[in-house]
Protein backbone atom coordinates (compact mmCIF):
# COMPACT_ATOMS: atom_id res chain seq x y z
CA UNK A 1 0.00 0.00 0.00
CA UNK A 2 1.44 3.54 -0.98
CA UNK A 3 1.40 5.95 2.05
CA UNK A 4 2.27 9.81 1.07
CA UNK A 5 4.59 11.94 3.30
CA UNK A 6 2.51 14.93 4.80
CA UNK A 7 3.09 16.24 8.58
CA UNK A 8 1.74 15.64 11.65
CA UNK A 9 2.01 18.71 14.36
CA UNK A 10 1.73 18.22 17.50
CA UNK A 11 0.59 21.34 20.09
CA UNK A 12 0.48 20.65 23.60
CA UNK A 13 -0.45 23.47 25.99
CA UNK A 14 -2.30 24.92 28.62
CA UNK A 15 -6.35 24.21 27.93
CA UNK A 16 -7.22 28.17 27.57
CA UNK A 17 -5.13 28.14 24.76
CA UNK A 18 -6.82 24.89 23.21
CA UNK A 19 -9.38 27.18 21.31
CA UNK A 20 -6.58 29.94 20.19
CA UNK A 21 -4.86 26.98 18.30
CA UNK A 22 -7.84 25.52 16.73
CA UNK A 23 -8.91 28.93 15.51
CA UNK A 24 -5.21 29.50 13.96
CA UNK A 25 -5.53 25.55 12.20
CA UNK A 26 -9.18 26.35 10.72
CA UNK A 27 -7.78 30.27 9.83
CA UNK A 28 -5.23 28.55 7.43
CA UNK A 29 -7.77 26.25 5.94
CA UNK A 30 -6.86 22.87 8.10
CA UNK A 31 -9.92 21.32 7.63
CA UNK A 32 -9.58 18.32 10.93
CA UNK A 33 -7.56 17.74 13.87
CA UNK A 34 -7.61 16.51 17.56
CA UNK A 35 -7.69 16.94 20.88
CA UNK A 36 -6.63 15.23 24.25
CA UNK A 37 -6.91 16.68 27.80
CA UNK A 38 -3.96 15.63 29.24
CA UNK A 39 -1.38 16.49 32.24
CA UNK A 40 2.42 16.68 32.51
CA UNK A 41 5.25 18.52 34.00
CA UNK A 42 7.52 21.32 31.72
CA UNK A 43 8.61 25.00 32.29
CA UNK A 44 5.79 26.28 34.46
CA UNK A 45 5.48 23.50 36.87
CA UNK A 46 3.04 20.45 37.13
CA UNK A 47 0.03 21.00 34.57
CA UNK A 48 -3.13 18.94 34.33
CA UNK A 49 -4.27 18.62 38.44
CA UNK A 50 -6.25 21.32 40.00
CA UNK A 51 -8.76 23.33 38.82
CA UNK A 52 -10.04 23.24 35.37
CA UNK A 53 -8.54 25.91 33.92
CA UNK A 54 -5.17 24.44 34.77
CA UNK A 55 -4.98 21.14 32.76
CA UNK A 56 -3.13 20.73 29.90
CA UNK A 57 -4.58 19.88 26.24
CA UNK A 58 -2.92 18.19 23.54
CA UNK A 59 -4.10 19.30 19.77
CA UNK A 60 -2.79 17.48 16.60
CA UNK A 61 -3.35 18.13 13.16
CA UNK A 62 -2.17 16.05 10.26
CA UNK A 63 -1.35 18.78 7.72
CA UNK A 64 0.25 19.57 4.12
CA UNK A 65 4.24 20.73 3.94
CA UNK A 66 3.19 23.52 2.81
CA UNK A 67 1.28 25.28 5.14
CA UNK A 68 3.22 23.98 8.01
CA UNK A 69 5.37 27.14 8.19
CA UNK A 70 2.51 29.39 8.10
CA UNK A 71 1.04 27.69 10.60
CA UNK A 72 4.07 27.14 12.95
CA UNK A 73 5.19 30.93 12.74
CA UNK A 74 1.24 31.91 13.34
CA UNK A 75 1.09 29.83 16.65
CA UNK A 76 4.68 31.34 17.86
CA UNK A 77 3.80 34.58 17.32
CA UNK A 78 0.68 34.73 19.01
CA UNK A 79 1.18 32.06 21.48
CA UNK A 80 4.52 31.93 22.58
CA UNK A 81 5.06 34.70 25.00
CA UNK A 82 1.93 34.10 27.01
CA UNK A 83 0.99 30.32 27.34
CA UNK A 84 2.42 27.34 28.34
CA UNK A 85 2.80 25.49 25.05
CA UNK A 86 5.26 23.52 23.13
CA UNK A 87 4.96 22.56 19.49
CA UNK A 88 6.73 19.84 17.57
CA UNK A 89 6.69 17.92 14.07
CA UNK A 90 6.97 14.81 12.53
CA UNK A 91 7.24 13.33 9.67
CA UNK A 92 4.19 10.75 9.17
CA UNK A 93 2.36 9.22 6.37
CA UNK A 94 -1.25 8.85 5.49
CA UNK A 95 -3.19 6.65 2.88
CA UNK A 96 -5.58 9.29 1.92
CA UNK A 97 -3.47 12.10 1.09
CA UNK A 98 -6.81 13.87 -0.89
CA UNK A 99 -8.18 14.26 3.01
CA UNK A 100 -5.45 16.72 3.86
CA UNK B 1 -14.61 39.53 72.68
CA UNK B 2 -17.60 38.27 70.69
CA UNK B 3 -16.15 38.25 67.46
CA UNK B 4 -13.05 35.84 68.99
CA UNK B 5 -16.01 33.43 69.88
CA UNK B 6 -17.45 33.90 66.02
CA UNK B 7 -14.50 32.62 64.77
CA UNK B 8 -13.65 30.14 66.89
CA UNK B 9 -16.67 28.39 66.33
CA UNK B 10 -16.87 29.44 62.58
CA UNK B 11 -13.75 26.99 63.36
CA UNK B 12 -15.14 24.07 63.97
CA UNK B 13 -17.83 23.97 61.64
CA UNK B 14 -17.61 21.14 58.95
CA UNK B 15 -16.98 23.34 56.05
CA UNK B 16 -13.55 24.90 57.58
CA UNK B 17 -12.58 21.36 58.84
CA UNK B 18 -12.71 19.76 55.64
CA UNK B 19 -10.97 22.51 54.18
CA UNK B 20 -8.37 22.48 56.16
CA UNK B 21 -8.35 18.60 56.19
CA UNK B 22 -8.16 19.08 52.40
CA UNK B 23 -4.77 21.46 52.89
CA UNK B 24 -2.80 19.05 55.81
CA UNK B 25 -3.56 15.98 53.14
CA UNK B 26 -2.36 17.69 49.97
CA UNK B 27 1.40 18.85 52.47
CA UNK B 28 1.70 15.35 53.63
CA UNK B 29 1.55 14.48 49.56
CA UNK B 30 -1.69 12.33 50.30
CA UNK B 31 -3.02 11.36 46.37
CA UNK B 32 -6.32 12.44 47.73
CA UNK B 33 -8.19 13.83 45.03
CA UNK B 34 -11.77 14.92 44.75
CA UNK B 35 -12.33 13.63 40.60
CA UNK B 36 -12.68 15.87 38.17
CA UNK B 37 -15.57 15.37 36.95
CA UNK B 38 -17.38 16.11 40.31
CA UNK B 39 -15.75 19.13 41.04
CA UNK B 40 -16.12 20.53 37.48
CA UNK B 41 -20.02 19.90 38.65
CA UNK B 42 -20.00 20.95 42.20
CA UNK B 43 -19.51 24.70 41.33
CA UNK B 44 -22.47 24.39 38.70
CA UNK B 45 -24.62 22.27 41.37
CA UNK B 46 -24.41 24.70 44.10
CA UNK B 47 -24.98 28.26 41.40
CA UNK B 48 -27.87 26.31 40.36
CA UNK B 49 -29.31 25.98 44.00
CA UNK B 50 -28.80 29.66 44.96
CA UNK B 51 -30.27 30.65 41.80
CA UNK B 52 -33.18 28.59 42.58
CA UNK B 53 -33.77 29.80 45.85
CA UNK B 54 -32.94 33.32 44.52
CA UNK B 55 -35.50 32.99 41.79
CA UNK B 56 -38.18 31.65 44.24
CA UNK B 57 -37.48 34.41 46.84
CA UNK B 58 -37.63 37.22 44.16
CA UNK B 59 -41.22 35.91 43.11
CA UNK B 60 -43.15 35.83 47.05
CA UNK B 61 -41.15 39.86 47.43
CA UNK B 62 -41.26 41.40 44.15
CA UNK B 63 -38.77 42.71 41.69
CA UNK B 64 -39.07 45.92 42.92
CA UNK B 65 -37.00 46.03 45.42
CA UNK B 66 -34.10 44.46 43.47
CA UNK B 67 -33.13 47.69 41.68
CA UNK B 68 -31.50 49.94 44.29
CA UNK B 69 -29.16 47.23 45.90
CA UNK B 70 -28.22 46.37 42.10
CA UNK B 71 -26.97 49.69 41.17
CA UNK B 72 -25.19 49.97 44.65
CA UNK B 73 -23.34 46.97 44.32
CA UNK B 74 -22.17 47.44 40.98
CA UNK B 75 -20.97 51.08 41.63
CA UNK B 76 -19.02 49.78 44.31
CA UNK B 77 -17.52 46.74 42.59
CA UNK B 78 -16.41 49.29 39.53
CA UNK B 79 -15.08 51.82 42.16
CA UNK B 80 -13.09 48.88 43.79
CA UNK B 81 -11.87 47.64 40.91
CA UNK B 82 -10.69 51.17 40.12
CA UNK B 83 -9.30 51.37 43.53
CA UNK B 84 -7.37 47.57 43.37
CA UNK B 85 -5.69 48.52 40.28
CA UNK B 86 -4.94 51.59 41.31
CA UNK B 87 -3.11 50.12 44.46
CA UNK B 88 -1.43 47.67 42.82
CA UNK B 89 0.26 49.60 40.03
CA UNK B 90 1.07 52.55 41.97
CA UNK B 91 1.77 51.27 45.69
CA UNK B 92 2.75 47.60 44.66
CA UNK B 93 4.53 48.23 41.62
CA UNK B 94 2.78 45.42 39.62
CA UNK B 95 3.04 45.65 35.97
CA UNK B 96 0.05 47.24 33.78
CA UNK B 97 -1.37 43.65 32.73
CA UNK B 98 -0.82 42.28 36.16
CA UNK B 99 -2.52 44.73 38.36
CA UNK B 100 -5.84 44.95 35.42
CA UNK B 101 -5.94 41.25 36.11
CA UNK B 102 -5.94 40.96 40.14
CA UNK B 103 -7.74 44.40 39.89
CA UNK B 104 -10.52 42.08 38.45
CA UNK B 105 -9.84 39.22 40.18
CA UNK B 106 -10.70 41.01 43.29
CA UNK B 107 -13.43 42.68 41.73
CA UNK B 108 -15.53 39.88 40.55
CA UNK B 109 -17.09 37.84 42.97
CA UNK B 110 -16.29 34.10 44.24
CA UNK B 111 -19.65 31.62 43.59
CA UNK B 112 -18.07 29.34 45.90
CA UNK B 113 -17.81 32.07 48.66
CA UNK B 114 -20.94 32.91 48.31
CA UNK B 115 -22.00 29.46 49.21
CA UNK B 116 -20.12 28.95 51.97
CA UNK B 117 -21.85 32.56 53.33
CA UNK B 118 -24.99 31.16 52.80
CA UNK B 119 -24.41 28.15 54.99
CA UNK B 120 -22.33 30.36 57.59
CA UNK B 121 -25.75 32.26 57.89
CA UNK B 122 -27.78 29.25 58.01
CA UNK B 123 -25.79 28.01 60.75
CA UNK B 124 -26.20 31.33 63.02
CA UNK B 125 -30.26 30.64 62.38
CA UNK B 126 -29.76 33.65 60.08
CA UNK B 127 -31.68 34.70 56.46
CA UNK B 128 -30.37 36.83 53.73
CA UNK B 129 -32.50 38.60 50.45
CA UNK B 130 -32.96 36.11 47.66
CA UNK B 131 -32.60 38.55 45.12
CA UNK B 132 -28.34 38.95 46.22
CA UNK B 133 -28.55 35.78 43.81
CA UNK B 134 -29.11 38.47 40.75
CA UNK B 135 -26.44 40.38 42.32
CA UNK B 136 -24.02 37.48 42.27
CA UNK B 137 -25.20 37.30 38.49
CA UNK B 138 -24.60 40.20 36.97
CA UNK B 139 -21.82 41.02 39.64
CA UNK B 140 -19.65 38.52 38.43
CA UNK B 141 -18.83 39.74 34.66
CA UNK B 142 -18.72 43.41 35.70
CA UNK B 143 -15.53 44.23 37.03
CA UNK B 144 -13.76 41.75 34.00
CA UNK B 145 -15.71 43.52 31.62
CA UNK B 146 -14.21 46.84 32.66
CA UNK B 147 -10.68 45.76 33.29
CA UNK B 148 -10.42 44.40 30.39
CA UNK B 149 -11.80 46.98 28.51
CA UNK B 150 -9.34 49.32 30.37
CA UNK B 151 -6.82 46.65 29.58
CA UNK B 152 -7.22 46.89 25.94
CA UNK B 153 -7.49 50.60 25.62
CA UNK B 154 -4.09 50.94 27.41
CA UNK B 155 -2.55 48.42 25.22
CA UNK B 156 -3.83 50.51 22.24
CA UNK B 157 -2.33 53.87 23.60
CA UNK B 158 0.57 52.04 23.83
CA UNK B 159 0.55 50.98 20.44
CA UNK B 160 0.11 54.23 19.46
CA UNK B 161 2.65 55.82 20.90
CA UNK B 162 5.15 53.39 19.52
CA UNK B 163 4.53 54.15 15.97
CA UNK B 164 2.44 52.68 13.40
CA UNK B 165 4.26 49.80 12.98
CA UNK B 166 2.61 48.75 16.03
CA UNK B 167 -0.69 47.12 14.92
CA UNK B 168 -3.15 47.44 12.10
CA UNK B 169 -5.41 50.69 12.06
CA UNK B 170 -8.96 50.29 14.18
CA UNK B 171 -8.40 47.69 15.95
CA UNK B 172 -6.84 47.49 19.21
CA UNK B 173 -3.59 46.73 18.39
CA UNK B 174 -0.89 43.90 19.52
CA UNK B 175 1.05 43.55 22.72
CA UNK B 176 5.25 43.27 22.38
CA UNK B 177 4.95 39.60 20.90
CA UNK B 178 2.33 41.00 17.92
CA UNK B 179 -0.60 39.31 19.45
CA UNK B 180 -4.04 40.75 18.17
CA UNK B 181 -5.84 41.79 21.26
CA UNK B 182 -9.51 39.75 21.80
CA UNK B 183 -12.25 42.07 20.51
CA UNK B 184 -14.46 43.61 23.45
CA UNK B 185 -17.39 41.81 22.30
CA UNK B 186 -15.85 37.87 22.48
CA UNK B 187 -15.00 38.61 25.99
CA UNK B 188 -18.18 40.30 26.59
CA UNK B 189 -20.03 37.23 25.06
CA UNK B 190 -17.61 35.01 26.75
CA UNK B 191 -18.25 35.76 30.25
CA UNK B 192 -21.86 36.38 29.85
CA UNK B 193 -22.08 33.31 28.30
CA UNK B 194 -19.88 31.72 30.59
CA UNK B 195 -21.55 28.61 32.55
CA UNK B 196 -21.35 29.81 35.98
CA UNK B 197 -23.14 33.03 34.53
CA UNK B 198 -25.43 30.37 32.22
CA UNK B 199 -26.57 28.29 35.14
CA UNK B 200 -27.37 30.89 37.42
CA UNK B 201 -29.27 32.92 35.27
CA UNK B 202 -31.37 29.86 34.41
CA UNK B 203 -31.77 28.97 37.98
CA UNK B 204 -33.02 32.33 38.86
CA UNK B 205 -35.30 32.33 36.08
CA UNK B 206 -36.53 28.73 36.54
CA UNK B 207 -36.82 29.45 40.72
CA UNK B 208 -39.08 32.43 40.06
CA UNK B 209 -41.26 30.65 37.55
CA UNK B 210 -41.94 27.47 39.58
CA UNK B 211 -42.27 28.67 43.06
CA UNK B 212 -42.32 27.25 46.07
CA UNK B 213 -44.71 24.71 45.27
CA UNK B 214 -42.29 23.86 42.27
CA UNK B 215 -39.52 23.64 43.85
CA UNK B 216 -40.71 20.51 46.80
CA UNK B 217 -39.96 17.67 44.81
CA UNK B 218 -36.68 18.68 44.31
CA UNK B 219 -35.67 20.36 47.93
CA UNK B 220 -33.96 17.00 48.78
CA UNK B 221 -31.44 17.91 46.25
CA UNK B 222 -31.11 21.49 45.91
CA UNK B 223 -31.67 22.58 49.63
CA UNK B 224 -31.06 19.60 52.19
CA UNK B 225 -28.04 18.18 50.03
CA UNK B 226 -26.59 21.96 49.53
CA UNK B 227 -24.16 22.16 52.98
CA UNK B 228 -23.40 18.91 52.34
CA UNK B 229 -21.92 19.23 48.51
CA UNK B 230 -20.09 22.59 49.58
CA UNK B 231 -18.12 20.26 52.07
CA UNK B 232 -17.15 17.45 49.67
CA UNK B 233 -15.80 20.57 47.48
CA UNK B 234 -14.50 21.86 50.18
CA UNK B 235 -11.61 19.02 50.80
CA UNK B 236 -10.81 19.86 47.06
CA UNK B 237 -10.55 23.25 47.42
CA UNK B 238 -8.39 22.75 50.57
CA UNK B 239 -5.80 20.11 48.53
CA UNK B 240 -5.69 22.92 45.58
CA UNK B 241 -4.57 25.68 48.20
CA UNK B 242 -2.66 23.45 50.25
CA UNK B 243 -0.59 22.83 46.82
CA UNK B 244 -0.38 25.96 46.45
CA UNK B 245 1.06 27.38 49.79
CA UNK B 246 4.71 26.74 48.16
CA UNK B 247 3.57 29.43 45.65
CA UNK B 248 2.28 32.51 48.10
CA UNK B 249 6.26 33.27 48.73
CA UNK B 250 6.14 34.10 45.09
CA UNK B 251 3.36 35.99 45.49
CA UNK B 252 5.18 38.61 48.15
CA UNK B 253 4.52 40.26 50.96
CA UNK B 254 3.04 43.02 49.26
CA UNK B 255 0.16 41.18 47.46
CA UNK B 256 -0.31 38.77 50.39
CA UNK B 257 -1.27 41.84 52.45
CA UNK B 258 -3.49 43.37 49.58
CA UNK B 259 -5.14 39.78 49.52
CA UNK B 260 -6.30 40.00 53.18
CA UNK B 261 -6.44 44.13 53.82
CA UNK B 262 -9.05 44.64 50.58
CA UNK B 263 -11.43 41.72 51.22
CA UNK B 264 -11.47 43.16 54.38
CA UNK B 265 -12.42 46.83 53.55
CA UNK B 266 -14.60 46.11 50.62
CA UNK B 267 -16.45 44.01 52.67
CA UNK B 268 -17.02 46.59 55.75
CA UNK B 269 -17.86 49.07 53.28
CA UNK B 270 -20.43 46.39 51.59
CA UNK B 271 -21.75 45.76 55.08
CA UNK B 272 -22.44 49.21 55.98
CA UNK B 273 -23.91 50.32 52.66
CA UNK B 274 -26.20 47.55 52.63
CA UNK B 275 -27.14 48.44 56.20
CA UNK B 276 -27.94 51.81 54.82
CA UNK B 277 -30.28 50.14 51.98
CA UNK B 278 -32.38 48.47 54.51
CA UNK B 279 -31.04 44.59 54.25
CA UNK B 280 -31.22 42.46 57.25
CA UNK B 281 -28.54 41.66 59.34
CA UNK B 282 -27.67 38.59 56.76
CA UNK B 283 -28.19 40.07 53.78
CA UNK B 284 -26.27 42.95 54.68
CA UNK B 285 -23.06 40.14 55.37
CA UNK B 286 -23.61 38.33 52.14
CA UNK B 287 -23.53 42.10 50.56
CA UNK B 288 -20.08 42.80 51.89
CA UNK B 289 -19.08 39.11 51.26
CA UNK B 290 -20.35 39.71 47.58
CA UNK B 291 -17.93 42.74 47.58
CA UNK B 292 -14.99 41.00 49.58
CA UNK B 293 -14.95 37.46 47.75
CA UNK B 294 -12.32 37.09 45.00
CA UNK B 295 -12.73 34.84 41.81
CA UNK B 296 -10.80 31.65 41.52
CA UNK B 297 -12.68 29.68 39.39
CA UNK B 298 -14.29 32.17 36.60
CA UNK B 299 -11.75 34.58 36.78
CA UNK B 300 -8.55 32.01 35.06
CA UNK B 301 -10.82 30.87 32.12
CA UNK B 302 -11.73 34.38 31.81
CA UNK B 303 -8.66 36.36 31.87
CA UNK B 304 -6.27 34.01 30.35
CA UNK B 305 -8.17 34.84 27.03
CA UNK B 306 -8.26 38.42 27.45
CA UNK B 307 -5.32 39.48 29.45
CA UNK B 308 -3.00 36.60 28.42
CA UNK B 309 0.24 38.75 29.53
CA UNK B 310 -0.93 38.89 33.24
CA UNK B 311 0.76 35.74 35.17
CA UNK B 312 -1.53 33.32 36.66
CA UNK B 313 0.14 31.69 39.24
CA UNK B 314 -0.95 36.01 41.06
CA UNK B 315 -4.03 35.53 40.91
CA UNK B 316 -5.32 32.40 41.18
CA UNK B 317 -2.50 31.91 44.26
CA UNK B 318 -3.72 35.23 46.04
CA UNK B 319 -7.69 34.70 45.25
CA UNK B 320 -7.70 30.59 46.12
CA UNK B 321 -4.39 30.66 48.41
CA UNK B 322 -4.67 33.86 50.85
CA UNK B 323 -8.39 35.51 50.07
CA UNK B 324 -10.57 32.66 49.95
CA UNK B 325 -9.50 30.79 53.38
CA UNK B 326 -9.34 34.16 54.47
CA UNK B 327 -12.83 35.27 53.70
CA UNK B 328 -14.48 32.31 54.98
CA UNK B 329 -12.76 31.89 58.62
CA UNK B 330 -11.81 35.33 59.49
CA UNK B 331 -13.49 37.49 57.55
CA UNK B 332 -17.62 36.16 57.59
CA UNK B 333 -17.78 36.51 61.40
CA UNK B 334 -16.21 39.96 61.47
CA UNK B 335 -18.55 40.75 58.55
CA UNK B 336 -21.91 39.63 60.97
CA UNK B 337 -20.35 41.62 64.14
CA UNK B 338 -19.99 44.40 61.65
CA UNK B 339 -23.84 43.70 60.63
CA UNK B 340 -25.03 43.33 63.94
CA UNK B 341 -23.45 46.61 65.21
CA UNK B 342 -24.39 48.46 62.22
CA UNK B 343 -28.54 47.61 62.73
CA UNK B 344 -27.89 48.42 65.99
CA UNK B 345 -26.45 51.93 65.24
CA UNK B 346 -29.94 52.18 62.65
CA UNK B 347 -32.35 50.53 64.73
CA UNK B 348 -33.51 47.42 62.23
CA UNK B 349 -34.10 43.99 63.52
CA UNK B 350 -31.29 41.97 63.84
Amino acid sequence: MKLYPVKLLTVTCEILARDAVISILEGRGVTGYTTYEVAGKGDRGVRGSGLEGEKNAKVEAVVREEVLTGLVEEISQKLFADYALVLYVADVGVARVEKF
Amino acid sequence: MEILDLIQSNLLTPIVLFFLFGIVAARVKSDLRIPDAISEFLPIYLLAAIGLHGGIEMRNTGLGQIAAPMAVAVALSLLFTLNHYWILRRLGRFNMYDSYALASTYGAVGAVTFSVGLSFLAGQGLESEGYLAAVLAVLEPAAFILAIFMANMAAARQARKRGPAGGPAGGPAGGPAGAPRPRMASVLRQSVTGKAIAVLLGSIVIGYIIGKEGFEPISVVFDEMFVGAIVIFMIEMGVIAGRRLGDIREVGVFLTSFAVAVPTLNGLVGVLAATALGLSTGGAVMFGLLLASASFIAAPAVLRHAIPEARPGLYITSALGITFPYNIIVLLPVMLAASVWAHGLVGGTP
